[in-house]
């Protein structure tokens, strides 16, 4: 089992080994000027070094704060109107068109909106990762949690369940692992919207370094807040991964 | 009476956007400042925009950019996923490069992509297909994953070859999953498509957007942000349409009786 289990990761690890094999081939065979594509290792060196660095740290806790600030509120709001959606007709009606309009508007687009309603500070960006984070962890919730099934509400009825009691004790949890892969898909939005809110108007933050290093054409610099953010991603993914095989332990495999 | 209920439901999404209009209306009138327009005035600025050829040459090449992107990266997205959803071995090899990659905002590659490919269509292209494959071949993947083993053994009885397994019965029973993904990606698309032109600022609609804010002109901000919402509604409602009539059968049957009902 371990023996296979190495030899998964063996196979996973090729694809990046190649990928960083090609790029090192590039520099070093001549095909890219290091001013277009610094070596790998020159990347790595400098992002082993702005890890010591206090400025970077600092950068890299202004991104984790408005990520996080934005999606929790993401997550509270999203599951919480995904499931009173699906349980009360009204609240649906209400919010059903809404969602309809809200989901597929491009919410980069309102960005300039919510500076000019929220200033260049940290509110207008974790605004924005809210908003679009917030769908995708609403609209599976609101599946999930209309597709349990009626036989176990029925059941948790017939059992003597307050009828306020099953919202709790059947519907949300039936609604997991629906919730959790919402969740995943807002987490990775999130990594994604905040770097480019950052990018967009910022002062601080992984997205503001790579501006100002594309500006002064500081290729090296460019890449190291790519592979923090990516790696980042990566931690948290793992983390959420982590979190939803705890939660979601009795359940059949999912 | 289900006639009046159904035209009720098909009229929601419209009184929803009337509602939203309603509410900024207020907002602006409220705050009454020259930053903020008032909803009407902006709606009074799109047909200036739409109506200067420039202007909307700019707006349609963004959209040619994005059809595009789009169809290329589902072209290539979907046999991947499925391919990595039927066979441990494809998905252990390319899972955690994709894992890696995801995060990433394509957008951002931007930069980096500009000083290879230029400003032009390719690098733009690039980023938009990017920002839409990984969805993509993921759901893909969950969807190819979660298929009933005993269809796929009925077809083999059946004679056919991995091949048409494949098209024939992975295909069509990941169809549902494999739609929510490119609906998540052609949300992405749109994002990246806004966030590359912002970046390369040479053409289209992100770059009359950004370009506005930084002159102060807001009502045509605020305009813009209406056109690309627009843009995007519909582009989801066609989407929807479509997938209506692919994977009828997968939809939801009934909400929870659990109200007064």
């Amino acid at each position: 089992m371990s023996a296979q289990r190495l030899a998964t990761a063996l196979m996973g690890a090729l694809p990046i080994l190649f990928v960083l094999a090609v790029w090192q081939a590039l520099c070093s065979f001549g095909y890219a000027p290091p001013s277009l594509l610094p070596p790998p290792g020159k990347v790595f060196l400098r992002l082993a070094q702005q890890l010591g660095n206090v400025g970077f740290l600092d950068d890299i806790l202004a991104t984790l704060i408005r990520l996080f600030a934005g999606f929790l509120v993401a997550v509270v709001l999203g599951v919480g109107i995904g499931l009173a959606a699906a349980v009360v007709p009204a609240i649906n009606a209400v919010v059903r068109p809404l969602v309809q309009v809200l989901a597929p508007l491009p919410k980069v687009a309102l960005y300039p909106a919510l500076i000019i309603l929220f200033g260049f500070d940290h509110a207008s960006k974790i605004t924005l990762v809210t908003l679009d984070a917030l769908f995708p962890i609403l609209l599976s919730t609101y599946y999930g949690a209309s597709m349990v099934e009626q036989k176990l509400v029925w059941s948790a009825l017939a059992a003597g369940t307050p009828r306020w009691q099953i919202l709790f004790k059947v519907i949300a949890p039936a609604a997991l692992p629906s919730i959790l892969t919402g969740c995943r898909i807002g987490l990775v939005i999130s990594c994604i919207v905040v770097f480019l809110a950052e990018m967009i108007s910022s002062t601080d933050g992984l997205g503001h370094l790579l501006v100002g290093a594309a500006r002064t054409f500081q290729t090296v610099d460019m890449f190291v807040p790519l592979i923090t953010i990516s790696l980042l991603g990566l931690t948290l993914n793992g983390l959420l991964y982590g979190l939803r095989k705890y939660l979601l332990r009795g359940f059949p495999e999912v | 009476m289900t006639s009046a209920r159904s035209i009720i439901a098909k009229l929601s999404p419209l009184l929803a956007c009337l509602g939203l209009l309603a509410v900024w209306q207020i907002a602006a009138l409220w705050l009454d400042t020259e930053s903020f327009p008032t909803a009407s005035h902006a709606l009074q600025t799109v047909p200036q925009i739409l109506g200067d050829p420039e202007q909307l040459l700019n707006i349609l090449d963004s959209i040619r950019r994005m059809v595009i992107g789009f169809s290329l990266a589902v072209l290539i997205s979907i046999p991947l996923g499925l391919a990595m959803g039927r066979s441990a071995r494809v998905s252990a090899f390319f899972n955690p490069l994709l894992m890696m990659i995801y995060p990433v905002p394509k957008a951002a590659l931007m930069p980096v992509i500009m000083l290879w490919l230029g400003v032009g269509d390719a690098s733009k292209t690039l980023v938009i297909f990017l920002g839409v494959s990984l969805p993509v071949i993921y759901h893909s993947f969950q969807g190819a994953k979660a298929v009933e083993e005993k269809m796929l053994w009925s077809g083999a009885a059946m004679g056919l070859n991995g091949l048409q397994r494949m098209v024939r019965i992975v295909l069509p029973a990941a169809l549902p999953e494999i739609l929510t993904g490119c609906r998540t990606g052609l949300v992405l698309a749109l994002i990246t498509m806004v966030t590359s032109e912002m970046i390369a600022r040479q053409s289209g609609a992100g770059n009359i957007l950004f370009n506005a804010m930084d002159m102060a002109q807001y009502d045509t901000v605020f305009a813009m942000i209406i056109i690309i919402g627009a843009l995007g509604i519909v582009l989801d409602a066609a989407f929807d349409k479509l997938r209506w009539r692919l994977v009828k059968w997968a939809e939801p049957h009934q909400e929870i009786l659990l109200g007064a009902s």
